[in-house]
């Protein structure tokens, strides 16, 4: 899949600050990507660097082959963005509020009132359009951020903690929105709750001081399975054995772990490998001892990047 | 254009469904009024020479409330980071927001109308001064609210935004009286940065292309470095 979002060496300072530090990421056509990290990780310097907001002191961004700074119009006319907090005008009415962003992001004046009508449609939005925007929930703002940043048809969503200060149920609908919205668009989402990202995200780009980690596939072809299995027989026969299972990728490790017992971790391409790879043992004579699942969750990968320490509000 | 139309429409909004113009436009002609009919029945001649004087004098105290939040508090709230994220230019933005304020002042200027009006009911005006005291004040409030935009362009806090805008009005009002204490070439400068010495021209009829030119300049400065403020990311 191509990438529609291309990072390159991202550096952004603030004074003497250094808030971003040589990231360099690409966001492919129509996936989720999610970037975790606890809370001054770069996560929303970042995002405004994506959108246009903040020029990168810095590397490049390339958005569809624009550059973020140099063709800041075009790019802005791709990417839809809602902030932090969803700051919106407090009093305007939400149908007027959203006539003015259609209006600002070029919609044609005689289609504005069908494209709001829309954005209401698909947001739930309908019930609220005729009230001020300063008396509606945290999640209805959410909600109406989200309207404006749809409107103009882009290629693009940034969500900057959309699910910050919302209750249970308002999380849970936002999280169904933001997946009901993979595919069509490309969605670039920042929280600092890693179950969040992991539940909405189709990989997650972990951040901590400035610094991007790494990038973990959470969902897709890339996501690897990894088995662990403790067999006892001849080490080279077994490892023959386990590689001709069809299913497994590699025998990435071994180890002796008794007197003839050794301990393999393989990489598998999806789950119900465990019976297959029970069974394959079992028929050619091994003795099968223990086999459990190894796969690395995202939350055991970010434990182990950041030394041990969960995101703030992640661990709380 | 049609993107300027639509910030306009927003700005003109965000002016007059604010108590805060309700309140100036009333103080204005409450104090304007009483000023012109005090300085009738005192004078009795027909002349707005000396309301022209006081509506300078007292828009040096309003632009610092017009202008005070037409940045600072989109900066504060952050809605100039939605703004400023879909495809429109600083540009746009900063000249909507002085439109519309001075939209506002156009409004106060012309309810005053009333006074000449009164006047050439009563008597018999000379009504060169009056289109020259009223071309003046709208040049001078207009450079008023560029440099206060620049101001509210550069805090997110529009109380400092106002005082800040306060202060720099005072000193160009005053300048040119101890600009004669400097050394030259600095009292010269001084003297021609000064507002009251631009604007009393307008006030007693003469229209003088420096003076216009002086305002003008002020507008167009104030609002490139409010552009380039806002740029300034």
């Amino acid at each position: 899949m191509a990438s529609i979002i291309v990072a390159e060496q991202l550096t952004k300072w603030y004074g003497s600050r250094l808030a971003v530090d040589r990231v360099s990421l690409e966001v492919r056509a129509g996936e989720v990507l999610g970037l975790l990290g606890p809370n001054g990780s770069g996560k929303t310097t970042i995002l405004r660097i994506l959108t246009g907001y903040l020029h990168p002191s810095s590397g490049t961004v390339r958005i569809a082959g624009l550059d973020t700074v140099h063709d800041a119009l075009a790019v802005k006319r791709l990417v839809g963005y809602v902030p932090e907090n969803a700051p919106l005008y407090d009093g305007m009415r939400v149908r007027e509020f959203l006539g003015l962003m259609a209006r600002l992001k070029g919609v044609a004046g005689s289609d504005v009132a069908t494209c709001v009508d829309q954005v209401h449609v698909r947001l739930d939005l309908e019930q609220v359009a005729g009230r001020q925007i300063g008396t509606l929930s945290k999640g209805f703002r959410q909600r109406v951020a989200i309207a404006q940043a749809l409107l103009g048809t882009p290629d693009i969503l940034v969500l900057d903690e959309p699910g910050n200060g919302l209750d249970p149920r308002q999380t849970i609908e936002l999280r169904d929105l933001i997946r009901s919205l993979s595919g069509a668009f490309t969605v670039v989402v920042s929280s600092h709750i890693l179950s969040e990202i992991e539940r909405v995200a189709d990989r997650a780009a972990i951040l901590v001081a400035g610094h991007l980690l790494a990038i973990h596939p959470l969902r897709g072809v890339e996501v690897r399975r990894r088995l662990r299995v403790e067999v006892r027989g001849d080490a080279d026969r077994v490892r023959s054995h386990l590689a001709q299972v069809h299913g497994v990728g590699a025998v990435i490790a071994a180890r002796p772990s008794g007197h003839d017992t050794s301990v393999y971790l393989l990489d598998v391409d999806g789950p119900g490998l465990a019976e297959r790879v029970a069974a394959a043992l079992v028929d050619a004579g091994f003795g099968l001892i223990e086999l459990r699942d190894e796969s690395i969750d995202l939350e055991t990968l970010f434990l182990g990047l950041t030394g041990g320490k969960p995101p703030r509000s992640a661990a709380a | 254009m049609k993107r300027f139309v639509a910030l306009l429409g927003k700005e003109h909004r965000a002016v007059f469904s604010s108590p805060i113009a309700y309140s100036l436009i009333t103080v204005f002609l409450l104090l304007m009024g009483y000023t012109f009919t005090s300085i009738l029945f005192v004078n009795k001649v027909a002349s707005l020479a000396h309301i022209f004087f006081q509506m300078s004098a007292l828009f040096l105290l309003m632009v610092p409330i017009m202008s005070m939040r037409l940045v600072a508090e989109e900066r504060k709230t952050g809605t100039l980071e939605v703004l400023l994220t879909a495809p429109v230019r600083e540009i746009e933005v900063i000249l909507a927001k002085f439109v519309a304020s001075m939209t506002l002042v156009a409004v106060m200027l012309a309810l005053s109308v009333s006074y000449p009006v009164v006047l050439a009911v009563y008597g018999r005006p000379d009504w060169g001064p009056v289109y020259s005291g009223y071309l003046g004040l709208l040049l001078f409030a207009g450079a008023l609210l560029a440099v206060g935009l620049v101001v509210s362009s550069l805090t997110s806090n529009q109380i400092v935004a106002a005082v800040i805008s306060l202060g720099i009005f005072f000193l160009l009002w005053m300048i040119d009286s101890v600009g004669y204490l400097l050394p030259e070439p600095f009292d010269t400068i001084s003297v021609n940065l000064s507002l009251l010495a631009h604007f009393s021209p307008f006030a007693l009829g003469s229209v003088f292309l420096s003076d216009v030119g002086f305002f003008f300049s002020v507008i167009l400065v104030g609002l490139l470095l409010s552009v380039r403020a806002l740029a300034r990311r």
